[in-house]
C-alpha cells in the first residue's frame, strides 16, 4: 500500500523518475480509479501513461505519493532497467504528437532493427458492466478462508490478489485516530483493504439517511396510466357475444360429474375434518406384524415386556445398582441372574455404546420360542364371588364373645393353663410363678392360691375333675400331679371329694403285696401335712415333667402327657384304685397331648404329626389321622365325637372330620403366629376357639349337624385382642365356660381373662 | 287451638315454621290443657319448659324434660320431624317431665377391700340419723353415717360379704357371704349384736331380699337355689344336722366395742329351699305389691316367678343371656334385668304378657351386676356394671340411652379397672360401692325441691 504515513519520508523529487513509475503504485491507484471511471481495462501501462498526460502538473499530493516508489524504483531500476532504455524514453516522452507514437515501445530485435511495439488497443466498451468491477472471483465464501495464504482471492485472470500489506500496531492506532476521508472501519471484501467510500457515496448515505432524494431520481415523474380510467363508450370489437358463453359447458359438467361421483363414492371427502395433530413418537411396534387370524394352531409367540425404567439410556438414580448390588451381580452365575443386563447411566442417547450381546439375546428369544411349548389355555369366565361359598352373617349366629369382660389379675409371670370348674362359678389358672389360683368368674377376684411348684416350678396344666359330685382339682407341677380339694366349697362336697380321694389307698397296698415284674410308671404319695392343710389330697409322680393332663368324663381316670418320657409318656391313673398304667410299649413320636372321646372307650394321642385313635376296649389302633402339619400343639374334640380340631406350631388351624377322611376337612390359616390351643364350647353352643401366640384368639362359628350328608359349617366370627405378647408368646391356653358363651384364655403377659 | 300470648322469654317468630303440640303429662299436679297449640318449629327444650312454665303459671320456673318417641327430645322440634321424617303438620304430642339435675359426687368413703355391697336406711327429716351398711370382701359388714365414719363393724363371716340389707328401718341387717351363710343382726346405738346364722346354702349365696312387714329374707345363691328364711326365730327350723359349720376365723378384735364373736349367734335352716333353676341364682326380690311373690334371675337366662307361701315355681321366662340383677319398677309393675351382655331389658313378669321383653336399655360396656330403682319416680333407675359407671337410666326414654353416668371418683388412683359391685338409689342419692374400695354416694337433688345437705358432724 501506498498509504500518505509515507509522507515523512521526503525526498527532493527528480524529473528522471516522473515517468518512470513502477508497477507497484498504479496497481492500487488503477483500482480507486476503476471504482470511479469505469475505465480499468486499461493496462498498467497505458494508465500510467493517462495518468501523466492528465495530472502531470495538478496536485502535489500526486508527487508525494509518488516519492517513495521513485526511491524504490530507483534502486530497481539501477539493478533491472538498462537506463539508456531509460533515456530513450525520455527522449520518447518529449515527441508524442501522436497517440500510437507516444505510446509505442521501440525494441530492437534480434537483427538490430527497430521494432515498434505498439500497446494493446483499449475498446474502450462504454457499457454498464457492472460485474467488472469485482476483481476478487472467490465469491461468496468467508474471507478468512484465506487467512492462511499470502492472497485474497483471484482475480478475473485468475491471478493472485496479493493480500495488501498490512499496517503495523501503530500505523492502525494512527490510523484509527486520524480518521480519514470516507473512512468507515469496514473491510472491503473484495480487496482485504478498508472500504473507504468517495464524497459522493457519503452524500448519497447522507440524503438517504435523510430522507431527501437522491440525485438522479425524479420523485415528480409523470404517472404512466396502464389502465386507463376512461370509459370507452364503443366497444372495441362489435362482434357478437358467442354463443359458447351462453351455453354450459360440457367440460366443466364432465369435471364436476367426476368430482360428484368421487365425493359419492368417498374418494373424496369434503370438508374433512382435520385431525388433532398426533404427537410424534417413535412407534416402537410400527413394523409388528397384524395379528394372525384366529386358528386352533396358531399359537402366538407371547409379547415381550415393555422395557422398564431401568433400561433406559439414562434412567432414575434410584435405578442405578449400588456398588454392592454391581459386585453381587457380577459375583453370580450368568444363569442366576435375575437380570441379564445393569443399568447404566449415560449422559446422551449418542453416547450409548452398542448393544453387544443382542445377537446372543435374539438367539435365546428364538430359541425360547422354538423349544417352549406353547399351550392355548381358555380361560374361565367366571365371577369370582360366586366361587365363596355363602357363609351367614355373623350377627346371625349370636352369641359369641366379642370383648373382654373380666381380667384376672395376680400371676407373675406367664398364666400357663386354666380350667373353669363344673359348676362353672370359679376358675382356676397356673403359672410359671408355680401358683394355682381360683378365681371368680364375674368379678375377678382370687379366692384361693396355692403354691403347689416347690422350688419356683411352673403348673403346666390344671384341669378340674368333672362331675360336680365332688371338686377335684388336679395340678401338675414338674413330675407331679397334686389332686388338691380348693377349700371353697361346702363342707358336703369337700366331704365327698376327699372321700374319693382317699377310696383307693387301700387298694393301693393291696397290689403292692401283688407280685409285679414291672414297676408301675407313676407313685401315688400322700402329702405333707402342711400341704395336706392346704388343700392338696394326694400327689401322684410320675418320672418326667407333665405337661398336660385330661380327664375321663367321668371322673375316675385322667391321663396325663410328658413328653419327654418316650414310651412312658403318657400314663393314665385311676382315682379309685390309686393305681397306674402306661399303655404303650413303644415310643411312637413325641406326645403332645392325649384326649379321651366324649362318649366312646378312645383314646386320642396327639405326637408331633400324627393323631392315633385307640381303642381302649378292644387294646388296638383304632385309626390314624393325618393332620398334615409338622408340630401339633393341640387338639380337641367335638363334644359330638366325630369331629376333632387341632392346632399346630406352624400356625394352621384343622378340623377333621373323623366320618370323611384321614386328612383335615378344613385348614385354617388365620393366624400370624403358632396355634397354642384350641377348644369346641362344651356346652352346645356351636362355636369354637383358637388360641395363637400372636396375642389373638379367633372365635368361630363351628356347627356339626347329625345328618350324615352334611359337612360342618365353619365362619369366622370375631378376633379377640387383648393379650399382650411377651417374649414372642401370646395366648398360651383358652377354655368355655361349661355353658354360656364365655371364653377364657390365659396370656404370657401374667393376666387372664373372660372374654363376653 | 290456642294461641300463646308471646313474652319476652320467647323467641321472636319472625317467618317461623310453627309446629302443633300437644302437651301431656303424668303428673296430675303440673298437667296443662292438653289441646293442640302451634310453637315455633325452632325451639328446643329450654324454650318448650318456658312455655309450660307460663301455662303453669309458676313462680320460680322449674325445668322440665320432653318426651316424644320413647326418647328425650335433645334437638329442636324442626330437627326432630326431619330425622323421624314427620310432617310438620302432624300434632306432635311431647311427654314433659320435670328435669332431672344430674347426680353430684358428694363422698366416697374408704374400704380395705372391695365392696360388694351398700344399703342404706333413711330417716325423714334428720340426716344424722341416715346410716349406710356397706359389706365388703374382707368380710366385715360396716355401718358408716354421712361423713365417713364408721359407726360399728360386723365381723362374723369367714369369707368375702357378698349382699347386705337394712332390715326395720335401721334396726337389723342381714349380710350374705361367700362362706354360704347369712347372719342377722340388730344395731342399735351403734352396737352390733349377732341375732341368727342362717345355713342351708350350699354354694356363695350372692344376693339377698328382704321384707320386714313379712319377716321373710330371700336369699340367691350360686348353688342354683333360692332360699327363702325368716327372721322371727320361732318361725325358724333348725339348721340343718348335716352341713358342718365352717370354722369361724380367728381375727382380732377391733377396740370397737360392737364387735361380739360371731358363734354365739343361734343358727337356722331355710324355711324352704327353692330349686328350679339350673344354674347360679344371680339375684333375687320380693314383688313390692305383693311380698308372697318373689322374682328370681339366674345365669340359666331365666326368670322364674316363685309363689312364696306355697314354694312353688309360678313362672318361668327365658331369655338370651345370663341375666346377673333385678330389680322391680313398682309403678309399672315391670321387672328391670341387667344381662351379662352388657343391656338392660324390661320384662312384664305377669304370667298373661306375651312378649318377654318390652324394651331394651343400652349403654354399658360390661355385664351389669346391680339395679335400683328410684323410690320417688317410678320410671327411674340406676345400674351399676362391671365397666366401673353407675347409669341412670328413664325407661321412658329407652331409646336415648342412660341419662347420666356416673363414674368412680375420688379414689387416688382411678385406673378404668374398677368394677362397680352394686348400687341403692335412695332420698340421699346413689350409693355405690366396687372394686375400687369405696362406697361413693352422688346427690340427685329432685327439680324444685331441696337438695339434700349432708350435714358434717
Amino acid at each position: 500500500m501506498a498509504p500518505p504515513t509515507s509522507q515523512k519520508r521526503r525526498i527532493p523529487p527528480t524529473d528522471d523518475f516522473e515517468h518512470s513509475d513502477v508497477s507497484d503504485d498504479d496497481f492500487e491507484v488503477g483500482l480507486l480509479d476503476g471504482a470511479l471511471s469505469q475505465n480499468e481495462d486499461e493496462d498498467e501501462d497505458d494508465e500510467e501513461y493517462e495518468l501523466d498526460s492528465s495530472g502531470e502538473g495538478s496536485e502535489e499530493e500526486d508527487e508525494n505519493e509518488d516519492e517513495d516508489e521513485d526511491e524504490e524504483s530507483n534502486s530497481d531500476s539501477e539493478s533491472n532497467d538498462p537506463p539508456k532504455v531509460t533515456a530513450k524514453l525520455s527522449e520518447l516522452a518529449i515527441t508524442k504528437p501522436d497517440k500510437f507514437e507516444s505510446s509505442r515501445k521501440i525494441v530492437l530485435d534480434s537483427a538490430g532493427n527497430q521494432r515498434y511495439i505498439y500497446p494493446e488497443i483499449d475498446p474502450v466498451y462504454d457499457s454498464d458492466d457492472t460485474d467488472a468491477e469485482e476483481t476478487n472471483t472467490i465469491g461468496n465464501i468467508p474471507l478468512d478462508f484465506y487467512d492462511e495464504y499470502p492472497h485474497v482471492g483471484y482475480d478475473i485472470n485468475g491471478k493472485k490478489i496479493m493480500r495488501p500489506a498490512k499496517g503495523q500496531a501503530l500505523d492502525a492506532l494512527l490510523e484509527s485516530i486520524e480518521v480519514p476521508r470516507g473512512w468507515t472501519g469496514l473491510t472491503d471484501r473484495n480487496t482485504g483493504t478498508g472500504l473507504k467510500l468517495t464524497d459522493e457515496e457519503l452524500e448519497m448515505v447522507r440524503k438517504i439517511q435523510m430522507d431527501e432524494n437522491i440525485e438522479g431520481y425524479d420523485p415528480y415523474q409523470p404517472t404512466v396510466e396502464y389502465f386507463t380510467s376512461i370509459t370507452e363508450l364503443m366497444p372495441l370489437s362489435a362482434a357478437p357475444e358467442p354463443k359458447r358463453r351462453f351455453i354450459p359447458s360440457k367440460h366443466e359438467a364432465k369435471r364436476i360429474m367426476k368430482i360428484v361421483a368421487a365425493i359419492r363414492e368417498g374418494r373424496i371427502v369434503p370438508s374433512k375434518p382435520k385431525e388433532a395433530a398426533k404427537p410424534q413418537f417413535y412407534d416402537i411396534w410400527a413394523d409388528e406384524l397384524p395379528p394372525r387370524p384366529d386358528h386352533i394352531m396358531n399359537i402366538p409367540a407371547p409379547r415381550l415386556p415393555p422395557p422398564t425404567h431401568d433400561e433406559s439410556y439414562n434412567p432414575p438414580k434410584e435405578y442405578l445398582p449400588t456398588d454392592q448390588e454391581r459386585t453381587n451381580w457380577e459375583e453370580l452365575d450368568p444363569e442366576e441372574r435375575k437380570k441379564d443386563y445393569l443399568p447404566r447411566t449415560h449422559s446422551a442417547l449418542r453416547l450409548v455404546p452398542g448393544y453387544d450381546t443382542f445377537v446372543k439375546e435374539r438367539f435365546e428369544r428364538c430359541l425360547d420360542l422354538y423349544l417352549a411349548p406353547r399351550v392355548r389355555r381358555n380361560k374361565l369366565n367366571i365371577d369370582p364371588e360366586s366361587l365363596l361359598p355363602k357363609l351367614p352373617s355373623p350377627q346371625d349366629l349370636r352369641p359369641f364373645p366379642t370383648t373382654t369382660a373380666t381380667v384376672y389379675r395376680g400371676h407373675v409371670g406367664r398364666v400357663r393353663t386354666l380350667s373353669c370348674d363344673p359348676s362353672g362359678v370359679w376358675l382356676a389358672t397356673g403359672g410359671d410363678d408355680g401358683t394355682v389360683r381360683v378365681w371368680e368368674i364375674l368379678t375377678g377376684r382370687e379366692v384361693w392360691k396355692l403354691q403347689a411348684g416347690e422350688g419356683g416350678e411352673a403348673v403346666h396344666a390344671v384341669k378340674w375333675r368333672p362331675g360336680r359330685d365332688a371338686a377335684i382339682l388336679a395340678v401338675a407341677t414338674g413330675d407331679d400331679v397334686h389332686l388338691v380339694i380348693p377349700p371353697i366349697f361346702d363342707p358336703e362336697t369337700e366331704a365327698a371329694s376327699k372321700a374319693i380321694l382317699a377310696a383307693g389307698w387301700g387298694y393301693a397296698e393291696i397290689v403292692k403285696k401283688d407280685p409285679l415284674k414291672k414297676e408301675p410308671p407313676a407313685k401315688w404319695t400322700k402329702p405333707e401335712p402342711h400341704q395336706q392343710e392346704l388343700g392338696t389330697a394326694v400327689i401322684v409322680s410320675v418320672k418326667h415333667t407333665i405337661k398336660h393332663i385330661t380327664w375321663h368324663r367321668r371322673g375316675d381316670y385322667f391321663a396325663t402327657v410328658s413328653p419327654e418320657g418316650q414310651n412312658r409318656a403318657v400314663a393314665i391313673h385311676q382315682l379309685s384304685k390309686h393305681a397306674s398304667q402306661s399303655p404303650f410299649r413303644k415310643a411312637r413320636g413325641i406326645v403332645q397331648r392325649v384326649e379321651f372321646h366324649p362318649f366312646r372307650p378312645h383314646l386320642f394321642v396327639a405326637t408331633q404329626r400324627y393323631i392315633r385313635i385307640y381303642d381302649l376296649a378292644k387294646q388296638e389302633l383304632a385309626k390314624t389321622l393325618l393332620p398334615g402339619s409338622r408340630w401339633i400343639s393341640s387338639f380337641d374334640i367335638h363334644p359330638g365325637g366325630d369331629n376333632l380340631l387341632v392346632g399346630a406350631y406352624d400356625k394352621r388351624l384343622l378340623w377333621h372330620d373323623l366320618d370323611l377322611s384321614t386328612k383335615p376337612y378344613k385348614t385354617m390359616r388365620y393366624h400370624s403366629k403358632a396355634v397354642r390351643g384350641v377348644k369346641y364350647h362344651p356346652g352346645g353352643l356351636p362355636l369354637f376357639c383358637s388360641a395363637s401366640d400372636d396375642g389373638s384368639i379367633q372365635v368361630f362359628h363351628g356347627k356339626v349337624y347329625s345328618d350324615l350328608m352334611e359337612n360342618a359349617l365353619i365362619v369366622p366370627l370375631k378376633v379377640l385382642r387383648g393379650h399382650r405378647v411377651e417374649k414372642s408368646l401370646g395366648v398360651l391356653d383358652v377354655e368355655w365356660h361349661g355353658r354360656e358363651c364365655w371364653l377364657f384364655s390365659a396370656g404370657a403377659d401374667g393376666t387372664a381373662r373372660m372374654w363376653n | 287451638m290456642a294461641s300463646i300470648p308471646m313474652d319476652t322469654d320467647i323467641p321472636p317468630l319472625v317467618q317461623q315454621l310453627q309446629v302443633q303440640v300437644k302437651f301431656v303429662t303424668r303428673h296430675p299436679d303440673i298437667a296443662v290443657p292438653t289441646a293442640p297449640i302451634l310453637v315455633p318449629s325452632n325451639l328446643k327444650r329450654y324454650g318448650l319448659s318456658q312455655i309450660i312454665n307460663h301455662l303453669l303459671d309458676t313462680a320460680t320456673p322449674v325445668p322440665f324434660d320432653f318426651l316424644t318417641g320413647g326418647a328425650f327430645l335433645r334437638t329442636s322440634l324442626d330437627a326432630h320431624l326431619q330425622s323421624n321424617g314427620l310432617s310438620a303438620e302432624s300434632v306432635i304430642t311431647l311427654e314433659y317431665v320435670r328435669a332431672v339435675v344430674p347426680p353430684k359426687f358428694q363422698a366416697a368413703f374408704q374400704h380395705d377391700d372391695w365392696v360388694s355391697s351398700v344399703s342404706t336406711a333413711v330417716f325423714d327429716g334428720d340426716n344424722t340419723l341416715t346410716r349406710i351398711l356397706s359389706g365388703s370382701y374382707d368380710g366385715i359388714a360396716r355401718v358408716w353415717n354421712l361423713s365417713g365414719q364408721v359407726l360399728a363393724e360386723a365381723p362374723g363371716h369367714n369369707s368375702a360379704i357378698k349382699s347386705v340389707k337394712w332390715l326395720d328401718n335401721g334396726a337389723q341387717f342381714v349380710t350374705s357371704s361367700m362362706d354360704r351363710t347369712l347372719h342377722l343382726w340388730s344395731y342399735s346405738d351403734d352396737a352390733i349384736v349377732p341375732v341368727a346364722e342362717f345355713l342351708g346354702h350350699k354354694a356363695t349365696v350372692e344376693n339377698i331380699a328382704v321384707h320386714s312387714a313379712s319377716h321373710r329374707i330371700l336369699s340367691a345363691s350360686a348353688d342354683s337355689t333360692v332360699g327363702l328364711w325368716s327372721t322371727q326365730s320361732s318361725e325358724c327350723p333348725a339348721a340343718p344336722t348335716d352341713i358342718l359349720p365352717p370354722k369361724p376365723k380367728k381375727r382380732k378384735t377391733t377396740s370397737s366395742p360392737a364387735v361380739v364373736a360371731a358363734t354365739a349367734a343361734p343358727r337356722y335352716g331355710p324355711l324352704g329351699l327353692l330349686s328350679g333353676h339350673s344354674s347360679p341364682v344371680s339375684a333375687v326380690t320380693f314383688d313390692p305389691k305383693d311380698p308372697t311373690v318373689a322374682y328370681s334371675v339366674s345365669w340359666d337366662h331365666t326368670i322364674r316367678t316363685w309363689d312364696l307361701p306355697t314354694q312353688a315355681l309360678v313362672d318361668t321366662r327365658t331369655t338370651q343371656h345370663p341375666i346377673l340383677s333385678v330389680c322391680v319398677l313398682p309403678g309399672l309393675s315391670l321387672l328391670a334385668c341387667g344381662s351379662s351382655a352388657r343391656h338392660i331389658t324390661l320384662h312384664d313378669p305377669r304370667a298373661s304378657a306375651s312378649t318377654v321383653a318390652t324394651s331394651t336399655l343400652r349403654g354399658h360396656t360390661n355385664a351389669v351386676v346391680a339395679l335400683c330403682a328410684d323410690g320417688q319416680s317410678e320410671w327411674q333407675m340406676a345400674s351399676a356394671g362391671h365397666d366401673g359407671t353407675v347409669r341412670v337410666w328413664d325407661v321412658r326414654a329407652a331409646g336415648s340411652g342412660s341419662m347420666f353416668t356416673i363414674k368412680r371418683e375420688g379414689g387416688e388412683v382411678v385406673t378404668g379397672r374398677e368394677k362397680v359391685f352394686d348400687v341403692e338409689w335412695s332420698r340421699i342419692g346413689i350409693v355405690s360401692g366396687g372394686s375400687d374400695k369405696r362406697v361413693q354416694i352422688n346427690e340427685t337433688p329432685r327439680a324444685g325441691e331441696e337438695s339434700v345437705v349432708v350435714e358434717k358432724l
